[in-house]
């Protein structure tokens, strides 16, 4: 479908924050500074498991400067959780009352009148335990003897999910070659520039204010109401600038709570600033998972049936484990034509760092095993990879049979873009290969475990006397430049520019509810928001033109760049401004002021649209040390419309980096329940010499359900990297890697294992 | 979280002498890139520091023909790695410090401190050994001299006592057939060496080999020589199978500590590539020299 010629959609637009961050100006929940703060400190485990028996306070309570120690008894012990509607998916006491059941698992709280005596004061506080048998990996927790983590939940499943559709049975078979292989995935700290931060300061007139590092301001306002005993409307959320999130801050975290708690007893703020451990060792990370795939297809390449099992090690609490559980399947299927599929997911508790989302939200991990798995089944029969996933790729029109209904795919585009580059490499030099890995990624989900009753994401936008707009919304800038993405869109649809708009976000108390920065969500749902707010907002200013420029009913107005004019006769007009001040006199003194709001509706199962992609990294290996050395990463991507041309290479530069990360550096190991590298000497990130060119070739393709055609643009792009890897390495060394990261240790292990069955 | 210390600035070199015996609980701080590391964990906490930061007389680096090349022990990595007579006739200095952490680190950290920090892992004690480096230390009642690799006695122990300040690194003028190299095998190329090897080797005339030296790196408690691995080299025309017999001698002599980072065997096994590949390295460049 062709495009409407854009003025500022698709141009390269520089984050509307930028300035104010990069002059430090930005102010983060780290920087707030109110009278008479205090400072807290969080008492955590050092157990992997066990019982508290007491904990006495009267120790710190004597230090000098300390004003308060809380622990679960000074709460109204709730049980939480971010799935809502789901009383038994709300298990986790941010302050627990009986037992703790994870390392770092917060025990108690302490306020102070500095950071030093709130430390000081943790080593006073005694706490007589109950050291219970602990388990740490799945696979273990779910046998019959392991020891229950929660009362009441068997063998520690937390959550299954049955994914099915097709005759599966039939469908395998059809097949003429039927594969089978066991993946192991690990976790991936979210290791946001920011760790997680509150500030709250509760006051006599029983209103709470928070300033919090939360990718949804409204879901805090929520999950804080429910576990302290206050109306919504009375807890106020700010968080104007977010230092990250990649999934890990939208459940409430004890930085937000136990800072509530603290403030509502004393009636003064209180500020609890995570340190980068605690941010390891008790935040939440991504779901490390098992899989079993098996995989029919006959000899010519078309796909009949997949059947996967996941085994995740959840951790100890829910989270947005459950959700990721769904997707990780669902994507499992993806971006591919199936004619059974069958998925069984089983979420295990274990006595480890709860598990939850993160950036790809289980397709990541799905990808490394399905994607890999596909180009090995290549090379059993001799057949053409790319051919092959040309052949079984999703299409404009498919149905996902009772999931979802795929109305615009770039996929085939994406596949034939991407074989050419690799093409035009030639031959590579010894022990060096390209991977490829195709896959796909929704745009928001459409799921509400949350029970809200709000629309999914609203907007209002005012338009000022002098023509400049006010737009509040309640989608979170992350830092991934949302709030960038809406003046965009704000600007294209009133006909003025960027810097016309001044975007009000991440305060519950002034801007509309939203779901906040999930999910891929925002583009597409609070764009679409946005985008009907400014034309109910344009259609009002427009009235006006018509009565003002007299004209004849049949000819279309429009504004463009500030020009108010006639769509068939540009050069007949006038200026924006001067129509503003006009409309506000006929007004009698109202601003102008439009609503919009999105709720999906007979979208499917998951999500209103979706993403595709392939990606192809090039990559070495050093045959002796097992060492990788990544040299490019390409991607042909269809995320529908490209709203901002410098927000994509961002998303796609910081995709690249944080998934080739979770390939071949990032680890978190456990011994006996410790993380044994919550640091970044021992957690390795990717640096600046390791970053290889990651380039991007964009797919035209037009989404029906996106504003201006957009889809989602940042979140999917993680997950094809781990399996692109992965092929490359299998392209130019002839091993599988099955174990994620693919550590040095790992290819010497896989080459030897090679060796010996030539032998 | 650091403790509270009290700050000593001399002005001078025999004045930071005087003040180091003076205190008993004295740490010296130069770039501090070792030290407020340590101090953050809470590891150490000194009641007194003494920053030799100021001390201008250390900061040098001087070459001449005959004597080689000295450098003051406050001078910088990146004053290192951009110096051009380093550049010239060190080469392996310089690519050595190109990968020694981040920028930012080596404008302030010194090779002195680094030295005394004797962390096995760290990058120029190898190198400098394998060039035969000697050092200079000294108090106020008195200097020594001592061949670098008798200088590290143990896991952050060397053979200063407290009130020594490392002076000088002296490198002599290297021999006309000589070469070195240094790698270090790690996930990041910024960080420590999970493990590293330096080798240096020098020719005869007749194209046999002299002398030869391997140096290990973060593979036992301080940078360690493998004196049973040169002494197959001396005196033989060089070839690939010495150099891998030698890597696997380097392999068996390590005595390195298995950590999340790599298992023990691991680590032999990398040791081993390594030392080959760097006498290899180092034998091709004395070759042409």
């Amino acid at each position: 479908m062709s495009h409407a010629k854009y003025s500022v959609i698709n141009t390269h637009v520089h984050n509307i924050d930028g300035v104010a961050k990069v002059t430090g100006r930005a102010t983060y929940t780290f920087d707030v500074k109110l009278p008479g703060m205090l400072y807290g400190k969080i008492l955590r485990s050092p157990h992997p498991h066990a019982k508290i028996i007491n904990i006495d306070t009267t120790r710190a309570m004597e230090l000098p400067g300390v004003k308060i120690v809380v622990t679960g008894k000074d709460t109204l012990g709730i049980k939480q959780g971010i799935w809502r509607r789901y009383e038994e998916l709300c298990d986790e006491q941010v302050l627990p009352l009986e037992k703790v059941r994870y390392i770092g698992e917060p025990v108690a709280a302490v306020a102070a009148v500095t950071e030093e005596i709130a430390e000081a004061a943790l080593d006073l506080i005694d706490v007589e335990w109950e050291v219970l048998p602990a388990v740490y990996e799945p696979l273990e927790a779910i046998k019959k003897e392991a020891p229950t983590i929660h009362e009441g939940v068997e063998r520690n499943v937390n959550v299954t999910r049955h994914i099915e559709w097709g005759d599966v049975d039939e469908a395998f078979e059809d097949a003429d070659y039927i594969r089978e292989d066991w993946f192991k995935c690990s976790g991936q700290a979210h290791m946001c520039m920011e760790t997680r931060a509150a500030v709250s300061s509760f006051t006599p007139e029983g209103k709470l204010t928070v300033w919090a590092s939360t990718q949804s301001a409204y879901y805090t306002q929520g999950l804080l109401a429910g576990v302290l005993g206050l109306r919504e409307g009375d807890v106020r959320v700010l968080a104007p600038y977010v230092g990250g999130g990649f999934g890990g801050k939208f459940e409430l975290d004890a930085a937000m709570f136990c800072s509530a708690v603290m403030s509502m007893k004393l009636f003064k703020p209180v500020k609890v600033v995570f340190t980068r451990e605690e941010d390891f060792i008790a935040s939440k990370r991504r779901t490390p998972m098992f899989y079993y795939v098996r995989t029919g297809i006959k000899k010519d390449g078309t796909f009949c049936a997949r059947e996967s099992r996941m085994f995740s090690n959840g951790g100890a609490y829910t989270g947005m484990g459950a959700t990721a559980l769904y997707l990780s399947g669902f994507f499992h299927s993806f971006p591919y034509k199936w004619r059974g599929y069958r998925y069984d997911g089983y979420r295990v508790y274990t006595n480890t760092l709860p598990s939850t989302s993160m950036r790809g939200f289980g397709a990541p991990q799905a990808m490394f095993c399905s994607e890999q798995q596909i180009d090995w089944i290549c090379a059993d029969l001799g057949l053409d990879p790319f051919e092959v996933r040309r052949k079984n790729g999703h299409t404009e029109g498919y149905e996902v049979p009772g999931q979802a209904f795929i109305a615009s795919c770039g996929l085939e585009q994406c596949i034939n873009e991407i074989e050419k580059w690799v093409k035009s490499k030639g031959k590579l030099p010894a022990n060096r290969g390209i991977g490829i890995s195709s896959c796909g990624f929704m745009s928001g989900g459409i799921f509400n475990w949350f029970d809200s009753p709000y629309s999914f994401s609203s907007a209002v936008v005012t338009i000022n006397v002098d023509g400049t707009v006010e737009l509040h919304v309640g989608c979170q800038d992350i830092g991934q430049g949302s709030n960038t993405t809406m003046a965009i869109i704000a600007a294209e649809t009133l006909g003025v520019k960027v810097e016309d708009i001044r975007v009000h976000s991440g305060d519950t108390a002034h801007c509309p509810a939203d779901l906040g920065a999930w999910g891929s969500r925002q583009t597409l749902m609070a764009g679409n928001a946005v985008k009907m707010a400014c034309e109910d907002a344009k259609k009002q200013l427009l009235e006006f033109a018509y009565a003002e420029m007299g004209i004849n009913i049949v000819y279309d107005l429009d504004i463009k760049d500030r020009w108010v004019h006639i769509v068939a006769r540009p050069e007949r007009g006038l200026p924006y401004g001067e129509l503003v001040k006009k409309a506000l006199r006929a007004k009698d003194g109202q601003r102008i002021m439009g609503r919009g709001y999105y709720t999906p509706h007979r979208k499917g199962m998951i999500s209103p649209a979706y993403s595709y992609m392939m990606q192809a990294v090039d990559a070495e290996v050093d045959p002796e040390t097992g060492k990788i050395k990544i040299h490019e990463v390409m991607t042909a991507h269809d995320c529908g419309q490209p709203i901002n041309q410098l927000g994509l290479i961002g998303q796609l530069e910081g995709a690249a980096s944080m998934a080739l990360g979770y390939a071949y550096l990032e680890d978190m190991p456990f011994e006996d329940g410790k993380m044994m590298n919550p640091n970044l000497v021992d957690y390795k990130v990717i640096k600046a010499p390791e970053m290889p060119e990651a380039g991007i070739i964009e797919i035209d393709t037009y989404e029906p359900e996106g504003p201006y055609g957009a889809k989602e643009a940042g979140e999917g792009l993680t997950n094809p990297t781990a399996a692109a890897l992965g092929n490359a390495i299998y392209n130019a060394m002839g091993i599988q890697m099955k174990e994620l990261p693919i550590t040095p240790e790992r290819v010497l292990k896989a080459l030897r294992e090679k060796k010996e069955v030539q032998k | 979280m650091i403790n509270d210390f009290h700050y000593l600035k001399p002005a001078s070199l025999k004045e930071a002498l005087a003040m180091y015996a003076q205190y008993d609980d004295c740490k010296v701080i130069c770039g501090g890139q070792s030290l407020l590391i340590v101090m953050r964990q809470g590891m150490v906490a000194p009641e007194y520091l003494l920053d030799i930061k100021h001390v201008k007389e250390l900061s040098y680096i001087k070459f001449d023909d005959k004597d080689g090349l000295r450098i003051g022990a406050t001078t910088t990595h990146r004053e290192i790695e951009k110096s051009d007579v380093i550049a010239k006739k060190y080469p392996v200095l310089v690519a050595m410090e190109e990968k020694l952490a981040s920028i930012q680190t080596r404008n302030w950290g010194t090779i002195g401190g680094n030295l005394a920090h004797a962390d096995p892992a760290g990058d120029p004690g190898p190198v400098l050994i394998a060039l035969k480096a000697e050092i200079k230390f000294g108090s106020s009642s008195g200097e020594k001299t001592a061949p670098l690799d008798e200088f590290f006695v143990d896991y952050f122990e060397t053979k200063m006592e407290h009130g020594d300040l490392v002076l000088e690194v002296h490198v002599p003028t290297p021999e006309p057939k000589f070469g070195c190299a240094y790698q270090k095998f790690n996930l990041l190329d910024s960080d420590m060496g999970i493990v590293a090897a330096a080798a240096s080797v020098t020719l005869n005339a007749d194209g046999t080999c002299k002398d030869a030296r391997v140096v290990l790196g973060n593979a036992g408690p301080v940078p360690l020589r493998v004196t049973k691995a040169e002494d197959l080299l001396k005196g033989k025309k060089l070839d690939d199978a010495l150099f891998a017999e030698a890597g696997q001698i380097a392999s068996e002599e390590a005595q390195p500590v298995a950590d999340i980072h790599a298992s023990e065997e691991h680590r032999r096994h990398v040791l081993g590539v390594l030392t080959k590949r760097m006498l290899k390295k180092a034998f091709d460049q004395a070759q042409k020299a």
